[in-house]
């Protein structure tokens, strides 16, 4: 295996090129059921990809994406039915056998390490060598180049992966698939970290990819994204295959339909709230933190009002500050802030999370799992967390009461779990994403700064999570909504900041939000960029 | 199953039984035919021997459960020993009672004065404790500030006319008692402001006063390596004896120390916020300081806890070895460290607890006893030691439940079991998360 890696290395740069897109099935899965402890996970489920094509997966979670993905990978080596590459069949015992026969996998979360090379990242494991001892690091430096160079990427081989952005690190990955060779790229959820402009080249690479006779099995939850990328739809739903067709056959609406099985419209909102109370009014707001280049300003004087029952969506590409203003009210960002801050009126230099829960701000943060949870407890102590202190007295903890609120929660939020005892960890994402939401409505805040709030969930639970955004406010909460996704910033704001690269480029009402008004705020320069989702 | 789900929750207590089972089968009999192993006097000569390795156990555990640890506990407690040696066996302004006397004023001046503060603040919250937030509770600054304040002056004032009168004739038990875990206190509270608003490391923090704190007892005894010997009666007071007698004729009152601090921190861990909230910051300490925790002040109290414990350890030292020595806690924080672990707390915070501590250091007391029964070479003990470490921490990693598990689905399937999809225990637990997620994903 070693010397085969090795010699491929040499003519990487050549790949291209094999031929134009022929309608020729390169791979055909028939009947492949996989269960996971007695449960079905899939069913019988027939899979066909064509060279040069993009073959989209959908579904929600718990759908049998990734299962099918994974057996395709050679993950799981365990399942019934069969699987034939170019007319072989494939039995794959593991990843190495799969990529042997030229299908690559590029997992969600990213399988790098950040402390190495991008060069070193790219052919860990399989690296030229010089006598079979010594690591050939021009030969690999050059190949890495080459690579580099085919997917229109402006990064020196040498440089440290934990240097890059998200976006270009999910690209080393993709030249790390391409120097195995790969003719079959399955792509799991491979825009969930990447800002707009990034997804942007990523799609033209896939495109470029496709072109070159690479066929890519792709999944996403944003179907803006689907509809622009790929040829043919395949969804899962329970396990089985609904439906598979040509992406001019189906419509957005088809898709969704066969996704959740039921038609699903997001609720529409009219009602908005110009007269009520300024719950939290921002003026000025400034935030420089200390980079290895010294101190360094992510924020140029941000100012807003947010009133009692309003929606206020923040929009802008990553990296544009949008998180840094949700994270500088709740007293958690990290640098110096200036500017003020006033909450129902009274200035309030919130510096730590303590301070705002006592004021009624609350944060949900954009990384649930690292952040916003505690994955080895349960629902119960998850949400009370936050409250415990104020239900407590002389420091005893009042069980019966974390049960009640937990309870409580879990029922006005109707998350779906065995019960209050259960452990965060085995909830799905939208779920997860409740108890979230959960715990710090369990504090009864006036303000809740949202990040990201429906980021990898599947659909029907964003619909839910949307219901409840709009239950909020009409509640009287004043909340902030950071989100990449457009379709999202449309619907749920009231009124929408735009920033661009740390400045605030304007504020648009409803009424004359629209796709292109956003952007043209929101790109640098001025000029006009594709966005993660069109409506 | 049920009978395997209890098996697996009470794994924890099926190493001491077993370990029973084999010292009283093989225990030597007195030639009356009776079980020296079962003795009583024997069983709790084990106690008395763990209670110095079990406090500092304790303080361990909530330390390690934050996901920190203090190496210095054992050089701490040869701090105190020597403290509490020459505070015994010293009159007048020696180095100990130069350092311990205004330590001691300190640190229960504070105690009290943020005790009275904690408890103003909680009968002016009232006993309504309905969900959700409430306003914050503002104390007036007479009850915020001035009692408190007058309470810890009138105490302070009270420890230093104590402690003073005591420096011209020798410290009495009570004394020893007050001043030593006053000035161990200090020293964990500054590993605790080190690791806190330092941000450093508390491995290297640790190591730090680990060393130091042996110079400092070693400069306080006067000469390189001095022992200071305390003979009861003749250069210290007579009452110093209680320490190591039995209370009543039924408990060594050392093991009285250690099953007290077990209860009682097990009770703090349990049943108060603070408890819940070492545990959210162990398991994950960034979604904790999100939750409004204040991780700090959490952290810095464990380590504060940790050097009181290893105090009272030195005074019970003393009493038992009839010395105080600056290395008399060499390789102590190992003994701990290895008795949290075998009790199933986490090295990475988080998970455990003092039950488990309990278990683990009767677990090393019993098979010392076992072996000394029989006469086996101490560096046979050693061996064993390490052995049982690795034994049970490998049976807690791979959970009883899960081997069984695993069996079951390969008898079942009649093929090796997928040990990814069935030992998911064996991840390290952000990876474990992921898992169990997706698991439940594909499932549900």
């Amino acid at each position: 295996m070693q010397t085969r890696a090795r010699a491929e290395i040499v003519d990487i740069g050549r790949t291209a090129g094999t031929g134009a897109p022929s309608a020729s099935v390169i791979l055909v899965a028939e009947r492949v059921s996989k269960s996971f402890a007695g449960v079905n996970a899939l069913q019988d489920v027939d899979f066909d990809l064509r060279r040069g094509e993009v073959h989209a997966l959908m579904g929600e979670n718990g759908a049998g994406k990734s299962t099918l993905m994974k057996i395709l990978a050679g993950v799981h080596a365990d399942y019934d039915g069969d699987i034939r590459i170019d007319g072989q069949s494939a039995a794959f015992t593991g990843v190495r056998d799969a990529e042997e026969a030229g299908v690559a996998i590029i997992h969600q979360e990213l399988n790098l390490v950040p402390e190495l090379s991008v060069a070193d990242n790219i052919f860990l494991g399989r690296e030229p060598l010089i006598a079979g001892v010594l690591i050939d690091r021009r030969r690999m430096i050059r190949a890495a180049e080459r690579l580099l160079r085919r997917l229109g990427l402006a990064i020196a081989p040498e440089s440290r992966l934990a240097d890059l952005r998200v976006g270009e690190q999910q690209l080393v990955e993709i030249a790390k698939a391409l120097s195995l060779n790969a003719r079959i790229l399955i792509m799991d959820e491979p825009t969930s970290a990447l800002s707009s402009s990034e997804c942007a080249r990523l799609f033209k690479i896939v495109r470029q990819l496709s072109a070159d006779g690479v066929a890519i099995i792709y999944t996403s939850h944003r179907i803006e994204e689907v509809l622009d990328l790929a040829d043919r739809v395949t969804v899962l739903r329970d396990g089985r295959r609904v439906v598979t067709a040509d992406i001019g056959d189906l419509s957005r609406g088809a898709i969704i339909a066969a996704m959740v099985g039921r038609d699903m419209a997001a609720s529409e909102r009219g009602t908005t709230a110009r007269d009520n109370a300024v719950v939290l009014a921002v003026k000025d707001l400034t935030l420089d933190t200390l980079g290895p280049q010294g101190w360094r300003r992510i924020l140029h004087g941000v100012s807003f009002e947010l009133r009692s029952g309003e929606i206020l969506g923040i929009a802008g590409l990553l990296g544009a500050g949008r998180t840094e203003i949700l994270e500088s009210i709740f007293g958690v960002a990290r640098g110096r802030r200036g500017g003020t801050i006033a909450i129902n009126g009274a200035a309030a230099g919130i510096a730590s999370p303590a301070e705002a829960y006592r004021l009624g701000v609350a944060l949900v943060s954009e990384d649930r799992k690292e952040r916003g949870l505690h994955l080895g407890d349960t629902i119960c102590d998850n949400i009370a967390l936050p409250s415990i202190g104020a239900i407590s007295r002389f420091g005893l903890r009042a069980f019966a009461a974390e049960r009640a609120l937990a309870a409580d929660m879990v029922k006005r939020l109707s998350v779906r779990c065995t019960g209050i005892g259960q452990m965060t960890a085995s909830l799905s994402g939208g779920n997860q994403q409740k108890i979230v939401i959960g715990k710090w409505l369990a504090t009864s805040p006036r303000i809740l700064l949202l990040d990201e709030p429906t980021r990898g969930i599947d659909i029907g639970a964003k619909l839910e999570i949307y219901r409840l955004i709009f239950d909020l406010a009409a509640q009287g909460l004043g909340i902030v909504v950071v989100t990449s996704e457009m379709p999202e910033l449309l619907l749920l704001s009231d009124r929408i900041l735009v920033m661009c690269e740390g400045r605030q480029t304007g504020i648009l009402r409803r009424e004359n939000a629209t796709q292109e008004a956003v952007m043209r705020l929101a790109a640098p320069g001025g000029a006009t960029q594709s966005w993660g989702g069109a409506i | 199953m049920k009978a395997f789900r209890l098996l697996s929750r009470t794994k924890l207590y099926w190493g001491l039984v077993i370990i029973c089972l084999i010292g009283a089968l093989t225990s030597p009999m007195t030639s009356s035919g009776k079980n020296i192993f079962l003795s009583y006097g024997n069983l709790t000569d084990v106690l008395r021997q763990v209670s110095i390795t079990g406090l500092v156990a304790t303080g361990m555990t909530m330390v390690i459960l934050l996901g920190g640890i203090d190496l210095s506990v054992g050089s701490v407690m040869g701090f105190a020993t020597v403290i509490c040696a020459m505070l015994l066996t010293k009159p007048g302004w020696t180095a100990a009672s130069v350092m311990g006397v205004p330590a001691a004023v300190a640190v229960s001046g504070a105690a009290v004065a943020l005790l009275a503060r904690f408890i103003l603040r909680g009968l002016a919250r009232g006993r309504d404790v309905s969900a959700g937030r409430r306003a914050d509770i503002v104390l007036s600054p007479l009850r915020g500030v001035w009692m408190p304040a007058l309470l810890g002056l009138i105490a302070a004032v009270a420890v230093a006319w104590f402690t003073v009168s005591q420096v011209q004739v020798k410290f009495g038990v009570l004394g020893v008692l007050l001043v030593t875990p006053c000035l161990a206190l200090l020293l964990g509270a500054i590993n605790g402001l080190l690791v806190v608003s330092g941000r450093l490391q508390p491995f290297i923090v640790t190591l730090a006063m680990m060393v130091s704190a042996l110079g400092i007892a070693r400069l306080t005894a006067g000469q390189d390596n001095a022992v200071v010997p305390v003979y009861t009666g003749s250069n210290a007071t007579a009452a110093f004896e209680f320490l190591r007698s039995m209370l009543w004729g039924v408990l060594p009152v050392p093991s009285v120390f250690f099953l007290v601090a077990i209860v009682l921190f097990g009770a703090i861990l349990r049943f108060t916020t603070f408890g819940r909230y070492a545990y959210a910051i162990g398991g994950n300490v960034e979604a904790a300081k999100l939750s409004g925790i204040k991780v700090g002040q959490v952290q810095f109290t464990a380590y504060l806890l940790s050097g009181l414990l290893a105090g009272i350890a030195g005074v019970l030292f003393v009493a038992q070895y009839r010395q105080g020595k600056p290395d008399a806690g060499t390789g102590l924080e190992l003994d701990a460290i290895a008795a949290v672990v075998i009790g199933g707390t986490s090295l990475m915070g988080g998970r455990g607890g003092l039950a488990g501590t309990f278990v683990g250091v009767l677990i090393f007391g019993l098979l010392s006893d076992i072996l000394q029964l029989q006469n086996i070479d101490s560096n046979v003990q050693l061996l064993m030691k390490g052995l049982i470490i690795v034994g049970t921490v490998l049976v807690q990693e791979q959970t009883v439940g899960h081997l069984i598990a695993r069996w079951r689905f390969s008898r079942s399937h009649g093929l090796p079991a997928d040990p990814k999809s069935a030992d998911p225990d064996r991840l390290p637990s952000a990876t474990k998360a992921r898992f169990a997620r997706e698991d439940l994903d594909e499932a549900s």
